[in-house]
């Protein structure tokens, strides 16, 4: 379809029609990362000398049929020894591993919360057709906007239906936790999934006029009546295996394939 | 530049005598580096004690950093090779009369709403970008911020920031809430502080301009004076890349008031922007010839 094309082309940049033969996958946490990194068994490059001497950033690489897979995350924080979860860490590492790899696509891969009144269940892995913030408020007309930054995923309507994968909206912000005004702002966002990174890495992604597909798994159900907290160490380790079932074949999905393929 | 180790030489200079020699050795086109022991090995790393003679200003907002790129006389430049191609970043580079090279870089306007891009990731992704290209010797973040009355701020007032901390990252599990908050002392400047009179207070960063009870309960756990949108992640960078860090912020609204945020933020943007450009200069003067333990007594 032209229109989808044009769009297509816009985000992908020149890149839309390329063959896809490099991805990087940018995973938040280890624990969602180690299942994939095994399944596909990547290996460390301890040099790691595309990221600063300082940063506790990872790298994982390998070979998956004619692509080359990459798995970053941002590692432990150096004082206090947790992944370095949330936008500035994770947007840090996409921008400076996507400027050393230039990569064909990003996918980025994690957890998140879902709403049931949205459909999801525990489990479910969403593809993102929308990404916005609901926790950057800044009332002066435009900024307000500038503030929620909504940017549209990339058209991959064949990817979805071939894959059979669920989609929804992502709706990031620095908390795990959700005060009235979050809830507020992820409603007018109109979002199924909540997570603490995506729009982030979606911003870098379209910064760097790379293609970006982001998939989440369902570790709690915001709007259900199991506090978060527990919910999400309950289900972690089942949506990171999940991940690592879904990653695989949405990447020998696309291999071969160009950005512009993954539509309809 | 010429490093001396007083203590090895058996001699006691004032500080005055000592930076009317440095200056007149640089006078002279002196520039050797005499490592004489008993200094920390500067060796071209970071972190070492360098020398500072190149600057990094980092500002969120054109408003805030035109006044200073007018006042320190720095040009536009092309950056296609230290940014990437499609990011609205803009960097402005000069020398003052000391010598110092200056920089600043503001993440400039969000390509499709035409406003500044505010807030922690794209100015977090601009330091890291232009403290990699540009290995400064010191990073400076200047720009504009609230501040609280019952802590001593008015507007117009010019703080450096102590410390940094985040008010809207909560992640209610052990040692992640901690991580979310994640507190960094900036590096001592009691003598920078002394000098230039300056305010001084703890900074807590958050993306929104607005603030919540939720906001207010760990600003005031984070017992912030002043409150802005990008800080304590431009501390965070400047941290990853071991450059050290100086965060000015001119008060333009006072939180724990009774005007409206909004309303008192666009009233005194410009008042502050023009303190910004008389205290990052006298900043810049300052730090220029020093080692960033120098900013410190002891």
């Amino acid at each position: 379809m032209a229109g989808s094309d044009d769009v297509v082309a816009e985000k992908g940049g020149e890149r839309a029609s390329d063959v896809i033969k490099t991805v990087m996958v940018v995973i938040a946490m280890q624990a969602e990362a180690l299942p994939l990194v095994e399944t596909l068994q990547l290996v460390e490059d301890e040099q790691a000398t595309i990221f600063p001497k300082g940063a506790p950033w990872k790298k994982y690489s390998g070979d998956l049929d004619a692509l080359n897979v990459h798995v970053v995350i941002p590692g432990k924080d150096k004082s206090l020894g947790v992944d370095s979860v949330g936008t500035v860490p994770a947007s840090l590492l996409t921008y400076a591993a996507g400027v050393a790899l230039q990569p064909d696509l990003i996918i980025n891969a994690g957890t998140a919360g879902g709403f049931q009144a949205k459909g999801a269940n525990i489990g479910d892995v969403y593809i993102a057709t929308e990404f916005a913030n609901h926790d950057r408020r800044i009332p002066i007309p435009v900024f307000d906007k500038y503030g929620v930054g909504t940017m549209e995923a990339i058209p991959a309507g064949k990817l979805i239906k071939d894959l059979k994968l669920k989609e929804g909206k992502l709706s990031t912000g620095n908390s795990l936790d959700m005060t009235l005004q979050d809830e507020e702002h992820i409603k007018a966002n109109d979002a199924t999934v909540k997570d603490m990174e995506g729009a982030a890495l979606a911003y870098v992604a379209d910064l760097l006029a790379i293609p970006l597909i982001s998939l989440k798994a369902v570790t709690d159900i915001v709007d259900g009546n199991k506090p978060t907290v527990e919910e999400f160490l309950e289900n972690m380790s089942m949506a990171a295996s999940a991940l690592s079932r879904t990653v695989p074949l949405v990447l020998k999905y696309v291999s071969g394939k160009s950005v512009a393929d993954l539509s309809s | 530049m010429l490093f001396f180790s007083t203590e090895k030489l058996g001699i006691s200079l004032s500080k005055d005598c000592f930076d009317i020699i440095k200056y007149n050795l640089w006078l002279q086109g002196t520039c050797e580096e005499l490592n004489m022991g008993g200094l920390e090995d500067a060796g071209g790393t970071k972190s070492g004690n360098p020398t500072i003679t190149s600057v990094m200003v980092v500002i969120a907002m054109e408003a805030e950093a035109l006044p200073s790129v007018e006042t320190l006389k720095l040009v536009e430049d092309d950056q296609s090779s230290v940014f990437p191609k499609g990011a609205p970043w803009k960097k402005y580079s000069g020398k003052m009369d000391s010598g110092l090279v200056v920089h600043i870089v503001v993440p400039g306007k969000d390509k499709i709403l035409g406003v500044d891009s505010v807030g922690t990731v794209p100015s977090s992704l601009l330091t890291y970008a232009a403290g990699v290209a540009l290995q400064p010797d010191l990073i400076i973040n200047a720009g504009t911020a609230g501040a609280f009355q019952a802590k001593g701020a008015t507007i117009g007032d010019v703080y450096i920031a102590t410390e940094f901390a985040h008010h809207d990252r909560r992640i209610p599990i052990p040692v992640f809430d901690k991580y979310g908050i994640g507190t960094m002392e900036a590096i001592p400047m009691d003598a920078l502080i002394k000098d230039l009179k300056l305010k001084h207070g703890k900074l807590s960063t958050g993306n929104s301009l607005d603030m919540t009870v939720q906001d207010e309960e760990h600003i005031k756990a984070n017992d912030a004076t002043v409150k802005d949108m990008e800080g304590a992640a431009v501390a965070y960078v400047a941290d990853l890349l071991a450059i050290p860090m100086i965060s000015l912020k001119a008060v333009t609204d006072i939180v724990d008031g009774t005007k409206p945020t909004v309303e008192e933020f666009l009233e005194n943007m410009s008042t502050a922007a023009s303190a910004l450009s008389r205290t990052v200069p006298l900043v810049l003067e300052y730090v220029f010839g020093r080692t960033v333990s120098e900013l410190h007594y002891g």
